[in-house]
């Protein structure tokens, strides 16, 4: 009663900048005082709908909502848009500027174009993995005439047609990722540079695309991001389009285009000096030496992806010297990786955050141990499979990097229980990945879960020393936790599922193949975790109708299983 | 496109080049209207004025009306006076207009004030700009006496050599470009010319009483060369509605029918007797290539207006009698055939709609605008270069919210087909789709096709309009519907010439 009073007093300014400063629990406080749930309800600006059902009233409630996500009702259809549009007194739809209906599959045309003709400021339209979406949709779309940001991913019906509608309807167009979306070809695209001429952001995974489509891309004046992983039509030909268009060109992504030769490349690096990002994953077998001396021009360059290229100790000489200020590097499953390399890349860029040196399989404890030291400020490595590293490299890692949120360390064989004790001085980690590490038990990871608290992904794949009691430490340690995979961690039984019922915030879960937990255990589960959407329970043979019951009744929000 | 544009740049030089004159009219023009009229108007209205029976008073001069006397009507036989009349009260009327306009600024003057220098510039601009149409229009009229004057051309004057002289300016213009475009902008810059030479010489000696025969004589002249393809002159004729709506052009002396060829007939006239059997008779008629070159034949469409009459001061000659009898018939014709497979598509010839039935329904690639294509990337193309006009999905729904009111069994016809559609798309599968398409097809062309089909008459309508000025296409069609209207031509030539002042 006091506080509310309190509260009373203050005025709404003062009400909506405590609210701004919580972050994390404006729940609870929404609850229980009735000032911030006035306050929260006129100035939130995102929502994101669980269950449809609720739809109406929310709106109703938070009227001043910018960004409305869907992407978890897919039950949402024609008629249900036109029941919300219908209702007399709401107008929420005047303030939409954005709208999320990522994978809404009920959503017909007819409703997308009643839904985005109601919303005059729409500016920002998510359709990603609608793959149903054809045409028709997108000519539904192409009515949000101010319509500046469009992902259209996995849109598989789409054609140049529709295209040509987005196109021409949405001339603002800043942002647009059409990824597969493999019907479009080049006279769309080409269309779509004529139309489109404010395109900052452009995303053409997949399609196929020739290089006719990159001398159309190439007279956008204000591209900035360009991404064509996968256009494996593109050859070097297209690419030198790219030399002399493009002039703002500060990202671009080749990987996985087949065609593409490092003298393609080289055509594009040398007509952008100020490129700040390259990705080239796995479409060079090799970087030639031309290409090497192109690099050294690029002294922006933050993010370097070249994943499945061969590499020498002289390749990353050059660009530990020449691109100082890069913060990704990417070298995961090149060969030629060698500990040498690694130690002289490191040495010259200390302001690396991103290192991915996914089965670079010679590199050891050394490597790591200079990595810790030349890079404080390292948030992400990924070693999967180095079964060289052991707990002495670990050791420093655990030392220097503080600042570590992610690590991957699957297959890492050497990594054991004295190797998790140093990484859980890392207490920012929010990812861990241990899949496959034979070698750790409920010891190590009682270490984790004591120290590392913002833990929100764990992956334990068959980790099958790992059991109850493990799982009951993290429980308590890492109450964060968003996605646990403990698929083939055959020790588990219903106790530790009781345990991990008390892990409120998880969404995903996967138990596939733990031949020992049972419907009491999953109905703990269910109960318990509220937010649970995804839930992998392939081959658990005891569990029987009962546990499916209990899933069916409480788990209300559970999408896949 | 191309030769149009080096040639447009050409008109632009040209009619650069005529404004010294021009200038020098204006300054006149400041001092003293009448006197203006009297140098700008007045000559070219008496030369080509002279033949006419009526009499026609010049308003420019209102203190010296000229009598015109019928020295030259005996010469005149196939032309149509009452036409001409009609053009003429046209020119006066429209010279009336002038001198008011010319009459206010006059009286401006005189308002202590001064006007606003750009105000000034763009009063002379209209009135050089009405003056100009003024002085194609009499051209043009002249020109339907040529046939008939033609003949009577004989004697020269010094004067001819000076302005063939001037004419020499002009002949680099029609050389290197090509044919097609070329008739129609050559004849442009000759009226040009012409305007300047009429000037020209009146402004140089003002005896413009004396020699006047031989100066009407050289007008006509340059006229119909003015109208000539390349130096080499041809005869323009043309045929009268009827002859052009005739199904047969070949009939038997003997018992009257018709043929389509000639060939034709002359196997029937082998019926009438052995004399027509001999070889000789059967036998195409020998062209008499021997004798003196030949005039090149063009024709003119009887139609009033049009840009293949004569009389149009753009006019583009028809090549062969087949051109005119499709050109008439597409044009100016009721589009009697009707395609049997889209029920919507109408022909006036019967060529166009077999053409068209191969391929009706092959045209899947629509645009908004109601445009069909047989390929995708012709319709990117149009797309791309027209503002606004988006590819139409077929079967769309809303294509029945764009129909004009009066067509509701097409609006129903394409709301079902909406509804249909509605109900495959709850399950998408790709069969289905298709075999959906193919099955609505018939019913979803008919409103696009009702819209495609009015699209059409008009692309055959301005065809030529739109090479010379390809990216407007709204006001070409508005422009190919004034001409239409007899000798209203007026507001075009004036927009030209006010661009080529400005």
């Amino acid at each position: 009663m006091l506080s509310e009073s309190v509260f009373c007093l203050l005025t709404e300014d003062l009400l909506i900048r405590i609210l701004d400063r919580v972050n994390s629990d404006r729940k609870s406080l929404r609850l229980v005082c009735k000032e911030f749930h006035r306050v929260e309800s006129t100035t939130r600006k995102t929502i994101r709908i669980l269950r449809i059902e609720f739809l109406l009233g929310l709106l109703q409630k938070y009227c001043n909502i910018e960004s409305l996500d869907l992407s978890v009702c897919p039950r949402i259809d024609d008629g249900a848009v036109s029941v919300l549009l219908s209702h007399g007194s709401v107008n929420w739809t005047r303030r939409i500027k954005r709208l999320v209906l990522s994978r809404a599959t009920g959503l017909g045309y007819v409703g997308l174009e009643m839904l985005i003709r109601a919303c005059p400021l729409l500016e920002a339209v998510d359709v990603s993995h609608c793959c149903g979406y054809g045409d028709r949709e997108a000519s539904a779309l192409s009515c949000a005439v101010r319509l500046k940001e469009l992902n259209m991913d996995k849109c598989l019906g789409v054609t140049d047609i529709g295209l040509a509608k987005i196109a021409v309807g949405c001339s603002k167009l800043e942002s647009l990722s059409l990824k597969w979306c493999l019907e479009i070809s080049d006279l769309g695209i080409d269309l779509l540079s004529k139309k489109c001429l404010e395109l900052k952001f452009l995303d053409v995974s997949y399609l196929k695309v020739t290089s006719e489509s990159l001398r159309s891309i190439a007279s956008l004046l204000k591209l900035e991001v360009f991404i064509m992983v996968g256009c494996y039509l593109v050859d070097d030909v297209g690419l030198r389009f790219l030399e002399k268009g493009c002039p703002l060109l500060k990202a671009i992504d080749v990987s996985r285009c087949n065609c593409v030769s490092p003298s393609g490349l080289l055509s594009v690096i040398s007509g952008h000096e100020g490129l700040e990002q390259m990705d080239a994953r796995y479409c060079l077998s090799e970087l030639s030496a031309p290409l090497i001396n192109g690099l050294k021009n690029l002294n922006h360059l933050n993010i370097i992806r070249i994943n499945g290229v061969r590499v020498s100790d002289f390749i990353l000489q050059i660009i530990g010297t020449n691109c100082k200020s890069l913060v990704e590097l990417g070298l995961s499953k090149c060969i030629g990786v060698t500990n040498m390399g690694i130690m002289q890349v490191v040495s010259g860029c200390g302001n690396l955050k991103t290192l991915d040196l996914t089965c670079c399989r010679s590199i050891t404890d050394v490597a790591i141990s200079t990595i810790a030291n030349s890079c404080p400020n390292l948030a992400c490595l990924k070693l999967e499979s180095c079964d060289m590293v052991t707990e002495v490299g670990l050791y420093q890692l655990g030392l220097s990097c503080l600042m570590l949120e992610e690590l991957d360390l699957t297959d890492c064989s050497g990594v054991n229980d004295i190797a998790l004790k140093y990484i859980s001085r890392c207490s920012e980690l929010v990812r861990l990945k241990l899949g496959l590490c034979t070698n750790i038990s409920d010891i190590g990871l009682a270490h984790i879960a004591c120290n590392c608290t913002k833990l929100t992904e764990l992956d334990l794949y068959r980790c099958v020393r790992i059991g109850d009691d493990g799982l009951a430490a993290l429980a308590t340690g890492c109450n964060k936790l968003t996605m646990l995979n403990l698929s083939y961690c055959n020790r588990m039984t219903d106790t530790g599922l009781k345990c991990i019922s008390n892990l409120g915030e998880l969404s995903d879960l996967e138990l596939r193949a733990i031949p020992n937990i049972t419907s009491i255990g999953i109905k703990a589960v269910a109960i318990n975790c509220k937010r649970l959407a995804n839930l992998d329970l392939k081959h658990c043979e005891k569990i029987n109708d009962s546990g499916f019951w209990a899933l069916a009744f409480y788990a209300q929000n559970l999408l896949q299983l | 496109m191309n030769p149009t544009g080096s040639l447009c740049a050409n008109n632009w030089a040209r009619s650069s080049s005529l404004v010294p004159p021009g200038n020098g009219l204006q300054t006149n023009l400041s001092l003293d209207p009448s006197s203006f009229f009297g140098v700008g108007i007045e000559t070219p209205f008496k030369e080509i004025n002279q033949p006419s029976p009526t009499q026609c008073v010049i308003p420019g001069e209102s203190k010296k009306d000229v009598k015109i006397t019928d020295q030259e009507t005996s010469k005149l036989q196939d032309w149509d006076p009452s036409a001409m009349l009609n053009n003429l009260s046209f020119l006066e009327e429209k010279i009336h207009q002038l001198q008011d306009v010319v009459h206010m600024i006059v009286n401006k003057k005189f308002q202590p004030f001064e006007q606003p220098r750009e105000l000034v510039t763009q009063e002379q601009q209209l009135i050089t700009a009405d003056l100009t149409s003024i002085i194609v229009q009499l051209i043009s009229t002249a020109g339907s006496l040529l046939p008939s004057v033609r003949n009577t051309v004989a004697n020269t004057s010094p004067l001819i050599g000076q302005l063939s002289q001037l004419r020499g300016i002009n002949l680099p213009f029609g050389t290197g470009t090509s044919s097609g475009i070329q008739p129609q902008n050559n004849c442009e810059n000759k009226l040009f010319d012409h305007s300047i030479q009429n000037d020209v010489p009146n402004k140089c000696e003002m005896e413009q009483n004396h020699n006047m025969e031989e100066h009407e004589h050289k007008d006509e002249e340059d006229m119909e060369e003015g109208e000539n393809l390349p130096p080499g002159s041809y005869e323009i004729l043309q045929l009268e509605k009827e002859e052009i709506l005739a199904p047969h052009t070949h009939f038997c002396t003997i018992c009257g029918k018709g043929f389509k060829r000639d060939a034709n007939l002359r196997m029937h006239m082998r019926g009438h007797g052995d004399e027509y059997k001999t070889p000789a008779a059967l036998a195409k008629p020998h062209k008499e290539t021997g004798s003196e070159p030949k005039l090149i034949k063009r024709y003119s469409c009887p139609y009033g207006g049009c840009k293949r009459n004569k009389d149009h001061k753009k006019f583009q000659p028809l090549k062969t009698i087949l051109c005119v009898k499709n050109h008439y018939k597409r044009t100016h014709c009721d589009k009697s055939y009707t395609c049997s497979r889209c029920h919507t598509k109408k022909f006036s010839v019967i060529a166009d709609l077999k053409t068209h039935e191969k391929h009706c329904g092959k045209d899947k690639w629509l645009c908004s605008c109601g445009t069909t294509f047989s390929r995708k990337d012709k319709l990117f193309g149009h797309i791309a270069l027209f503002q606004g006009h988006t590819p139409a999905i077929p079967l769309e729904e809303n294509k029945g919210l764009a129909e004009p009111p009066d067509r509701c069994d097409a609006k129903e016809n394409s709301t079902m087909v909406g509804s249909m559609n509605f109900c495959f798309g709850s399950n998408p599968s790709s069969e289905n789709g298709i075999d959906n398409m193919m099955d609505v097809k018939g019913n979803i062309d008919d409103p696009i096709n009702y819209f495609s089909s009015l699209n059409f008459e008009g692309c055959n309508f301005g065809a030529f309009n739109e090479f010379s000025q390809p990216p407007f296409e709204d006001s070409d069609s508005s422009f190919s519907f004034l001409m239409s209207g007899s000798f209203n031509y007026a507001p075009k030539s004036g927009g030209e010439s006010c661009s080529d002042n400005l």
